[in-house]
């Protein structure tokens, strides 16, 4: 017979003839207060009835990117106006399940990596390895505490939250299969639920690797690193690292620290691995985003490259081979068709590279591969003969009159730039026109693909532009992992209540539809009223890039707390978990909301309450789809650049359905018609002043008291003014009393109310009598969850 | 389709190329149309609008086409921050905040009344980031009986009906915008 106890305390009397095999012995848990909520380690349907809330109200919008289906060999299929496929699936489902697929692999990157680390880490550390992210941080994890119910104490204690997590995102896959769903909003419901297992990956990941490799843990004031193109000092070797997992390559500083060299080689990253492994070492420098790989590259500037995983060039390898630049590929996502050479002595492995016998090795074994990079650095670094970057002035002439003006490059550039009219300029003499273009260009290498003339037009563009590429270089903030419990007790209220008007999350990758200082300018507006910022990943970096006529980078002109008028910087693409981990925070640290294993209890309390919006100025990668579904699954809207339509599916309200805009009053025990904030959780923009304006707007929550609302209209009216050159149509709709009217324009907008949309006004108290959708009520308490209303009913 | 009318052979362009080459797995591509078409269309039009968006923001002469249209009565939902320069030549937009993904999303919607009271059925599309406005097309042509109708100087193969692709030609571009303005009848 065999029994299988749960945690817990067992008593055992009178037994005989038993025996007992004890597996993990747990410890007696010091008291977790705090109630077990409804939900944790949640399947599928547990949350579905919250989606589909949500989805009542924010309704998936789908813009299909193809009319066809051909993921099955019943296929393809011509599912264009909806029509069904072989397998009976229409167009709107069988896109739902590719945003679902789209989410299983973001949410499945970061797992993985969370659960390489995790592994690596436990066989380093021992899995007793105490989880301390510092004397300001008593509530670690909490993405972990909300969706798994579990507080980890150890690192060994995070399996189990990997384990949940895992298994979520492969029961979410097999739903994909043929044959699965007919309805797109269950497939909506399970893209929100991998995405928001992906936060409990990201937060896994990013804890082991904080603890372990003893990361900044909520440090405000971190160091500042160099950033940029022109980061690098060219006499010394340049070790380039690449990716999103730092556990790679961490070793290589180690080592370099040991031999004393760390200051005789350059270490720089590309991608998050950057930023980790400034985290890890503020000697190393930041290169930039994906889209600097081709530029590092093609300038020749590393000695050798170090490649993990997600994010990176497909054709890293033969970039780095047409340099002549030896590249070590070090994790089992992305071996790079290199031969496995962990079981060879370095030497060897040395020989074969500087001899050109491969242009590369897989190497994961951190010892070998820190001695092989460093040597082979050297050695490279002492045969690199000095040449100009990119081309030579010949060359660029050659490369430009090579040019017919043919436009194919132009119409496969995703941004269709106009390297015809450059080149043609060129070829007259004036190269203006393609040094602009370094601006804009994501050097994707597309043109270069369609060039029937083999023009190397990212080396015209990156050699014309120099001066524009080299300029950019600055300083961003080590990332610094979580807020601090203590911040949060000093913002919870006023972001609550409205008086801090905004958190402005901007995140993601760099696909933006212009240049980069759009993004700055975008932060810089909301710093300067005083929003808090919070950034991670890619932006995080290009931000570090650009300086002010006084040559300031916006970090070092606003500082690293998380407060009013503050910047941001947590790190990594996993550290995008702490921003999630804020929010949730602020439900539990200021309304004493409890967390364990309560997931749709804090998720309502977030989009009823917390005005945080996340922002995705240039979204491309899948992780950046399920990341945005799992903030939009815990109330966050999100707001991307216009490349993140394809994506290809938005949850986008309807404010004129007043029907769908209601919540249930605690207070007064009412269903109550409300205005519609938020009314996206998700949607993109055109511009940067649409994109301004749309944060401000999407801040505003039903909560928010009179002087909150009033600080929100204040900034979203200015802001609407400024950009749009009129007041928002919609103002009126988020007036409630006289006392939400920002005070410069009260007489004014009073005028218009009475004037315009015929509310009923008194003059001489001049106060609203009539006209609102709600009247503000000082307890007001929503709710848009039944079993939230009752339990605080019932109190 | 709503006012669709016919349009005769030596009213269309040969299949053009597409604003990005890949963007081609479209089951029924856009008409490319000459002006007048456009001009018809919307003249024949219950209720028609113009959408304007990014590029009038760069390109003073889509300003002053999107005025035109204004001053023959026809509406305009002005996206992307391009009720700005609009506004300063005395046109009143439907609406300024609301990006296109959210007048899509509404448009979608069959009981939505539009800004005036009833249904837009024909949609013209004036100065947009061209993939942005595919994958707006792209919705309106899967699930809605809209007419969209793309004007700028890319071909949209997702619309109903659509420029040919005049990347190569500007001023031919604004050429054919004036044809479409010219050709508009006052609304009354
Ligand atoms: S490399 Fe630059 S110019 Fe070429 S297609 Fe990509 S973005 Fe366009
Ligand atoms: S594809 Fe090549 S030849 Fe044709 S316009 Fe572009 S750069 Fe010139």
């Amino acid at each position: 017979m065999v029994f299988e106890l749960k945690e817990g305390i067992f008593v055992l009397d009178d037994l005989r003839n038993v025996s007992i095999k004890i597996g993990k012995v747990i410890e007696e848990e010091e008291e977790w207060t705090e109630p077990l909520g409804p939900t944790p380690k949640p399947g599928i349907l547990e949350l579905r009835n919250w989606d589909r809330k949500l989805m009542e109200r924010y309704e998936p919008f789908y813009g299909p990117m193809q009319d066809y289906c051909n993921l099955c060999t019943m296929g393809p299929c011509d599912l264009s106006m909806n029509k069904k496929g072989a397998c009976g699936i229409d167009l709107r489902t069988s896109k739902a399940r590719l945003v679902a697929i789209a989410c299983c692999i973001g949410a499945a990157a970061h797992t993985a990596h969370a659960r390489h680390l995790l592994n690596h880490i436990i066989e380093e550390y021992g899995e007793d390895l105490p989880i301390d992210l510092g004397s300001d941080v008593n509530l670690e994890a909490p993405n972990i505490r909300l969706i798994c119910g579990i507080r980890p104490k150890t690192i060994g204690d995070l399996r189990a939250a990997l384990d949940w997590a895992e298994s979520e995102i492969v029961k979410v896959l097999h739903s994909t299969h043929i044959g699965n769903e007919e309805d797109y909003t269950d497939y909506e419901s399970k893209a929100m639920h991998v995405g928001m297992a992906d936060h409990v990956g990201m937060e896994v990941a990013d804890i082991a690797q904080m603890v372990a490799y003893n990361l900044p843990k909520a440090e405000p004031d971190t160091p500042l690193v160099d950033t940029g193109f022109g980061v690098v000092d060219r006499t010394k070797p340049v070790i380039v690292v690449v990716g999103h997992n730092v556990m790679y390559a961490r070793p290589v500083a180690d080592y370099l620290e040991e031999k004393g060299l760390i200051d005789d080689f350059e270490i720089a990253g590309l991608c998050c691995t950057a930023h980790d492994m400034t985290r890890y070492n503020a000697k190393a420098k930041i290169f930039g985003p994906i889209y600097y790989q081709l530029r590092v590259i093609r300038a020749g500037l590393p000695d050798i490259v170090i490649s993990d995983e997600q994010c990176i060039r497909a054709d890293l390898l033969s970039a780095c081979k047409a340099m002549g630049i030896p590249l070590i590929a070090t994790s089992d996502a992305a071996c790079r068709g290199l031969p496995n050479r962990n079981d060879d002595p370095v030497d060897e492995i040395i020989k074969d590279i500087l001899s050109g016998k491969t242009p590369g090795v897989f190497l994961d074994d951190g010892e070998k591969l820190a001695e092989v990079a460093v040597k082979v650095a050297q050695e490279i670094f002492k045969r690199k003969q000095k040449k100009e970057l990119f081309l030579t002035d010949e060359e660029l002439k050659e490369e430009v009159e090579k040019c017919t003006q043919c436009m194919n490059c132009v119409f496969t550039c995703p941004h269709n730039l106009r390297i015809d009219q450059g080149m043609k300029a060129g070829q007259e003499g004036d190269f203006s026109k393609l040094a602009a273009l370094e601006e804009v260009c994501i050097a994707c290498g597309k043109c270069e693909q369609s060039c029937p003339k083999d023009i190397r037009i990212i080396n015209v563009i990156m050699k014309t532009g120099y001066q524009s590429l080299v300029s950019k270089t600055g300083k961003t903030r080590v990332g610094r992992g979580p807020i601090q419990d203590t911040e949060i007790r000093n913002v919870g209220q006023p972001i609550v209540f409205g008086q801090i008007p905004g958190v402005i999350a901007a995140v993601g990758c760099v696909n933006y539809p212009d240049v980069m200082q759009d993004l700055r300018d975008i932060l810089e507006e909301f710093l300067r009223r005083r929003y808090i910022v919070v950034t991670s990943g890619c932006h995080a970096m290009d931000i570090g890039m650009l300086k002010d006529e006084e040559g300031q980078t916006l970090y070092e002109k606003y500082p690293g707390n998380f407060d009013a008028g503050c910047l941001v910087n947590t790190g990594s693409c996993v550290s995008n978990s702490h921003i999630a981990g804020a929010v949730i925070k602020i439900a539990n640290i200021f309304a004493m909301r409890p967390l364990r294993g309560n997931y749709e209890e804090i998720a309502d309390y977030t989009l009823n309450r917390v005005g945080a919006v996340g922002f995705s100025w240039g979204p491309y990668s899948h992780k950046a789809a399920s990341i945005a579904t799992g903030f939009n699954r815990l109330g966050v809207p999100v707001v991307v650049g216009p490349h993140g339509t394809k994506y290809r599916r938005a949850y986008i309200g309807k404010p004129w359905k007043t029907e769908n805009w209601w919540v249930y009053d605690i207070k007064s025990r009412q269903k109550v018609n409300i205005e519609p904030a938020p009314d996206v959780l998700i949607a993109a923009v055109e511009t940067k002043e649409e994109a301004i304006v749309q944060l401000a707007r999407l801040c505003i929550r039903p909560n928010d008291t009179t002087q909150g609302r009033q600080i929100k209209l204040t900034h979203y009216i200015e802001l609407s003014q400024k950009y749009l050159g009129a007041m928002p149509d919609d103002w009126h709709i988020y007036v409630r009393s006289e006392a939400d009217l920002p005070l410069r324009m009260k007489d004014k907008l009073l005028k218009t109310l009475e004037e315009e949309y015929g509310w009923k006004i008194d003059w001489d108290k001049k106060k609203i009598v009539g006209g609102p959708i709600r009247h503000f009520d000082a307890g007001f308490n929503p709710t848009i969850v039944e079993s939230v209303y009752e339990k605080y009913t019932r109190k | 389709m709503a006012a669709s009318g016919k349009v005769k052979k030596e009213e269309k362009y040969p299949p053009p190329k597409r604003f990005q080459v890949a963007d081609i797995q479209a089951s029924r591509e856009a008409t490319a149309v000459k002006p007048e078409v456009v001009s018809r269309m919307v003249n024949k039009a219950k209720n028609p609008v113009l959408v304007t968006g990014k590029y009038l923001l760069k390109e003073p002469k889509l300003v002053e086409v999107a005025v035109k249209f204004n001053e023959k009565g026809i509406p305009i939902i002005a996206t992307g921050g391009s009720s700005k320069p609009l506004i300063e030549k005395g046109v009143k937009p439907e609406s300024v905040v609301f990006s296109l993904h959210q007048i899509t999303q509404y448009m979608l919607d069959p009981e939505w009344k539009g800004f005036n009271g009833q249904p837009y059925d024909v949609v013209v599309y004036l100065g947009f980031t061209p993939y942005y406005l595919s994958r707006m097309l792209s919705a309106l042509k899967h699930f809605s009986k809209i007419t969209t109708i793309a004007i700028d100087e890319f071909f949209q193969p997702h619309a109903r009906f659509s420029f040919t692709n005049l990347t190569k030609h500007k001023e031919l571009h604004y050429e054919m915008l004036s044809k479409v303005v010219e050709g508009l009848e006052e609304r009354k």
